[in-house]
């Protein structure tokens, strides 16, 4: 693993442990460094803006207030999205109560991949990556939250699977299956230019 | 690192952190670069797999680090909203319990209550006489109170996870949460305190003219304002015991107390009395508590019994699954902890998914059986 990967891993434990301790400052830390991300992943599972925020709080008030009971080992990011995610769908599972959707499966995904300007810098790659982003967004939510978390989040196929509330397999086979569809697409779509690309480097 | 050279699929890309480091954060640590030139097919490969990867972007949140601060302070208000909140429930709980237990347990309660103890005043003492709102009043941290109204002992678990079990006619104030480098709380009456292990942040009890300080232990301290003596009693570790600066104490010195060992300060005199051997003296023999009698060595023992050690302890009442756990044995010390690091560490030893809950003297574990 990279070194500077290992360090933001460390870092986390880090400041988890010290928030286990009852440290004020690193709790603090914690917060200003994944509230931006958790709310993204908040908004794409629910539309309405506050309540994602509030969920996202009560998370971490959750972490501060129960910080005695902490697990040791923990893989922070993980973590978070995964207790945000179920704060959600309990919040969701409360105002279906009536209906008769109960289960934590119905949340559905509705983030949009989009392009990142600082990241693209040549017309013909933002070209591509728009139409990438087009064919990702129109998968199914659920191969398309695995992908988002995988590559997007960085989380493993296990803490995906857990997250979700699947096995590894179907964790593992969400992954396989968007990317294949994806690829198909894009082939189709584009047979010419993949063959012209390699000039980029 | 060679095991690229291995890779065929677009997602063996996309899963190596180095690759996504470099494409991501254009940080090149393993010559991605270089490697990918050497060869088309493979340049043809890498350059799919960036592009799935920049795909899979979004940009990023407009949130100005002004909102997420206020989404922050948003947090604190409600944490301490939530520790008010549960503290107040916990003293419903506490009433309806107390009806439930006063039959049972009022004549075990307070037996060795000191009446002996009369006053002598004269002017000399009322100078030194140092009371619990006076040290109160000194201290800014944003104290909340403890009071023990009824007749049987209450459990006080501390932000720092340390436990009190406070006695009937006392009470304790404690910051809710403990800031900088000093854990101080404040004592009138006594109390059984297990104090959780941080060598970096000493506790401190002040109680009366005595200011008692250890880093993590067990011990009782006995401070009635209308008693002539303060006592401290230690259990495990080791403790330090000064008198207040507020008081002119005529031997400023720091008192070192061990296990079974203990003091008695006389308020009017002020003067230590350390006792060494504490099994000779009357008073303190007469006025051991549960919590200082029970054993808390436990050699394969079912964990039904554990349990029934620790509500007899602390009095309190543990809620769980008999016939999950009937099988289950532990064999565990857990002396020199406090209440909640006890808790902890049985339901560690029954097995990942055991989980307790504490509101006031309530607990609730909920476990699916040991491994």
């Amino acid at each position: 693993m990279s070194q500077i990967l290992k360090n933001k891993i460390l870092d986390d434990f880090i400041l988890w442990n010290n928030v286990k301790n009852g440290n004020e400052k690193s709790f603090s830390l914690l917060f200003e460094k994944y509230y931006k991300d958790l709310i993204s992943y908040g908004n794409s599972l629910c539309p309405y803006a506050e309540k994602v925020q509030d969920c996202i709080q009560d998370v971490f008030a959750d972490i501060w207030l129960y910080r005695d009971s902490l697990q040791d080992n923990v893989i922070v990011k993980a973590y978070l999205l995964s207790s945000v995610r179920k704060r959600i769908a309990r919040l969701h599972e409360r105002d279906h109560v009536f209906r008769k959707t109960t289960t934590t499966d119905v949340l559905e995904f509705l983030f949009d991949f989009s392009i990142e300007n600082d990241l693209v810098e040549d017309e013909v790659t933002a070209e591509r990556v728009l139409l990438l982003n087009k064919l990702l967004n129109d998968l199914p939510g659920r191969q398309k939250e695995a992908l988002y978390l995988r590559y997007h989040q960085g989380l493993s196929v296990d803490q995906i699977a857990d997250l979700l509330d699947v096995n590894y397999q179907s964790a593992s086979n969400l992954l396989h299956r968007g990317l294949l569809s994806l690829r198909k697409e894009w082939k189709g779509s584009i047979p010419l230019l993949v063959l012209i690309s390699s000039g980029f480097f | 690192m060679q095991k690229r050279n291995n890779y065929t699929e677009i997602e063996d890309f996309l899963a190596d952190e180095s690759f996504q480091l470099w494409i991501l954060s254009k940080v090149d640590e393993q010559g991605w670069e270089e490697w990918t030139l050497e060869n088309l097919q493979r340049a043809k490969l890498v350059e799919d797999a960036r592009l799935v990867l920049l795909a899979m972007r979004a940009p990023k949140s407009q949130l100005s680090s002004n909102e997420v601060h206020e989404a922050l302070q948003e947090t604190w208000r409600k944490i301490e909203q939530r520790e008010k909140l549960s503290q107040n429930t916990s003293k419903i709980k506490k009433l309806k319990i107390q009806r439930y237990w006063i039959s049972g347990v009022a004549a075990a309660v307070l037996v060795g209550m000191f009446s002996v103890w009369f006053f002598k005043n004269n002017i000399a003492t009322t100078d030194n006489v140092v009371t619990y709102n006076e040290l109160i009043l000194d201290n800014d941290e944003g104290l909340v109170e403890q009071t023990n109204n009824s007749e049987k002992s209450q459990i006080v678990t501390l932000s720092d996870g340390s436990s009190v079990l406070l006695q009937p006619n006392s009470k304790l104030s404690y910051p809710k949460i403990f800031t900088g480098n000093e854990r101080k709380v404040y004592l009138s009456g006594e109390g059984f305190f297990e104090i959780s292990k941080n060598p970096k942040k000493p506790f401190f009890v002040y109680a009366n003219e005595i200011v008692t300080r250890v880093v993590g232990t067990s011990f009782r301290i006995k401070a009635y304002p209308d008693q002539q003596n303060v006592e401290v009693l230690v259990r495990t570790g080791k403790v330090k015991v000064k008198s207040n600066d507020l008081v002119r104490s005529a031997e400023n010195e720091e008192i070192v107390l061990l296990p079974n060992q203990a003091l008695r300060f006389a308020r009017k005199e002020l003067v230590f009395n350390k006792i060494t051997n504490i099994t000779q003296d009357p008073i303190l023999v007469s006025s051991v508590r549960n919590i200082e009698q029970l054993s808390f060595e436990f050699t394969d023992i079912p964990v039904a019994q554990i349990l029934q050690t620790i509500e007899q302890a602390y009095l309190v009442d543990i809620d769980f699954p008999h016939d999950k756990l009937k099988d289950c044995r532990l064999t565990t010390s857990l002396s020199d902890q406090p209440l909640a690091e006890k808790l902890k560490i049985i339901c560690k030893s029954i097995g990942n998914d055991t989980n307790y809950e504490m509101n006031g003297n309530q607990i609730v574990i909920t476990t699916s059986g040991c491994n």
